[in-house]
């Protein structure tokens, strides 16, 4: 592997009874804003807390710009980082919480007043720079978390969940003004988030951990497309599970043969993702793929959901529950549970996996 | 809290049991102006002269003088012990640290009558007996679990993650205790400072053990007066203790918030 700005080699966090973080490798480019996403204890915190110098690692190396920081203390590594619960200085105002970064570093009063004044602007706080974080509003406070931690123009900036404690609509809003701000100024980023579309809709890259491990890096597109493992198929985006026996690119499914790019012999499980499927019910013409190899099988209706703008449609095809969705055009009338429909979908789109889990 | 409406025997209920609490406090405040030789009440007449009295007489004040300059000196020893104390139990987590919390606050157990017994033989050896600095140790003995107590507790309240977003963004751990966990422990920090003050000026039992004719504390002196005298001196100097009672604990309602130091 190429090495990056941020390094990490080997990581490994363990506890008397549980390894948080097993022999964790990464490399990360300078400016690039990287997600490790993961379900709660997947270890994406625990490595977070190792790059910020919180918890010392039990083994392995970390290091920024080529300098070896994993015996550092927090203070000595040159870090922003922004909490979930934003940690915001309660005894201080705004301003003072902003200028503490700088004051640690021996910037002179007047300098860092007005660097203080900027990154308060940036966030789009002046005029509140005498308040105290508890007269802020939570998507305010974080804002503030924020300019504290850039103004200091860290080599690295981490975020812990910074946004789960915010509604969804705020949520939006910091989402991309976070990542606006990350690419003007360049800084090497790490955003923690158990948010798979906060992961794929702001970061360049996505680490998707798993019980310590790391099961992928890719690129948001990368992740969907073509995951690693089944983990990741079934964590990033919904998918319909389907387990067979594989012999050669070809697989039998419930004595139904289906094929999938890239399969090898024995058990194996497919994925499809629910919209990548065509549902065609009787009476319906069957879409036109081309001269696109496709899979094709028949099943049954169980249940219909209306979500507005799809159609959600549970079938049972052979003892295996699938879901497709159709997208909703305002005068159809839904297909009824009970009607024979048959679910066709292209070679290409069948993820296959070793059925190890 | 949330701010329910108090029901009317609820507001019944706490004024009988203010009533209750306070009367004999209250009582003393009339007997204290009594012109009377003799505490009675009520008072035959009424004057200012056990005020006048208690200016005049040096042993109460001298008394007076020794108790405050005895709880001042307790009060800063024990903060500056108790607070790394605190500190090294709460946050740097030392090896067998609730053992140590609790070794540290087990005279709170002990009857006070034993403890005092127990100092009284270990100072009599030490030649410690009737002295001033004997009366600052037994009294730190007294006074440290109650400080201990209430600076663990506020330390523990306190969200690490603030003290951590500290050294990331520089402050060695000093700088981050002087600049963060300090200024936010300052509740707890002010009552506890109020706590030692009153509990070392109103240390009675210890104190009986320690003292002499050399030096005396005012409940010492005070218990000593009303054991030979009857006459109302000690009602005056009462109220002059409620009046410093309540100083301190207005001082610490206008600084930290009575309601937020003592019952959160």
């Amino acid at each position: 592997m190429q090495p990056g700005f941020l390094s990490i080699r080997s990581l490994t966090k363990r506890y008397e009874t549980m390894v948080a973080v097993d022999d964790l490798n990464l490399e990360i480019a300078k400016g690039e804003l990287v997600a490790f996403l993961g379900p709660s204890g997947c270890g994406k915190s625990t490595s977070l807390r190792m790059i910020a110098g919180l918890a010392p690692a039990t083994s392995g190396t970390i290091s920024i710009g080529g300098k070896d920081v994993t015996q550092l203390a927090p203070y000595r590594r040159d870090i922003g980082l922004v909490f979930q619960s934003y940690a915001l200085f309660p005894h201080m105002s705004v301003l003072k919480n902003v200028m503490f970064g700088l004051e640690m570093r021996k910037v002179p009063a007047a300098e860092a007043e007005r660097r203080a004044r900027e990154a308060i602007a940036m966030v789009q706080l002046e005029g509140r720079e005498d308040r105290r974080p508890a007269q802020l509003s939570g998507g305010q406070q974080q804002r503030v978390a924020l300019a504290r931690a850039l103004v200091i123009q860290p080599s690295i900036l981490l975020f812990d969940e910074p946004l789960s404690n915010l509604d969804a609509k705020l949520r939006d809003e910091m989402r991309s003004e976070i990542r606006s701000i990350q690419k003007r100024l360049g800084i090497t980023s790490i955003f923690v988030t158990h948010d798979q579309v906060e992961a794929l809709s702001m970061c360049d890259k996505v680490a998707v951990l798993n019980g310590g491990r790391l099961e992928q890096l890719g690129t948001p597109n990368d992740l969907y497309e073509r995951p690693a493992t089944a983990f990741v198929a079934s964590f990033v985006g919904r998918t319909n599970r389907l387990s067979g026996v594989a012999e050669g690119d070809c697989i039998s499914v419930g004595g139904k043969a289906l094929r999938a790019p890239g399969a090898s012999k024995g058990k194996v499980e497919l994925m499809v993702r629910p919209h990548r499927m065509v549902m065609t019910a009787a009476g319906e013409t069957m879409p036109d793929f081309g001269s696109e190899p496709i899979n094709s099988i028949d099943g049954e209706i169980r249940d219909v959901y209306y979500a507005g703008d799809i159609l959600h449609y549970e079938i049972d095809a052979g003892g295996q529950v699938m879901s497709v969705e159709r997208t909703t055009s305002g005068g159809e009338t839904p297909v009824s549970p009970g009607s024979a429909v048959n679910l066709t979908w292209r070679v290409a789109d069948t993820l296959v996996f070793g059925a190890a889990q | 809290m949330d701010e329910r409406p108090v029901p009317l025997t609820l507001k019944i209920l706490a004024f009988v049991m203010f009533v209750f609490l306070l009367a004999p406090v209250v009582l003393v405040v009339p007997i204290s102006f009594s012109a009377d030789t003799y505490m009675t009440f009520p008072p035959s007449g009424w004057s200012m002269r056990w005020y006048v009295d208690l200016m005049h007489n040096s042993r109460m004040i001298g008394a007076l003088g020794t108790s405050t300059l005895l709880a001042v000196i307790v009060t800063v020893l024990s903060m500056l012990i108790a607070l790394p104390a605190a500190y090294a139990i709460i946050r740097m987590r030392v090896i067998g640290a609730e053992a140590l919390l609790a070794l540290f606050t087990a005279p709170l157990l002990l009857p006070t009558i034993v403890l005092g017994l127990a100092i009284l033989i270990v100072f009599a050896g030490a030649g410690l007996l009737g002295t001033f600095t004997g009366l600052v140790i037994a009294h730190l003995i007294i006074v440290l679990p109650y400080a201990l107590r209430v600076l663990t507790t506020s330390l523990a309240g306190l969200p690490l993650i603030v003290e951590e977003a500290a050294s990331t963004l520089g402050a060695s751990p000093l700088t981050v205790f002087t600049r963060i966990t300090m200024p936010m422990m300052m509740p707890g920090i002010v009552a506890t400072a109020a706590l030692s003050f009153l509990v070392s000026f109103d240390e009675a039992v210890i104190s009986l053990f320690l003292t002499g004719p050399r030096i005396t504390t005012l409940p010492v002196a005070m218990y000593q007066h009303v054991e030979t005298q009857a006459d109302p001196l000690v009602a005056a100097i009462s109220v002059l203790l409620i009046v410093l009672t309540l100083a301190v604990v207005m001082i610490v309602d206008r600084t930290a918030g009575l309601t937020k130091t003592f019952v959160k």
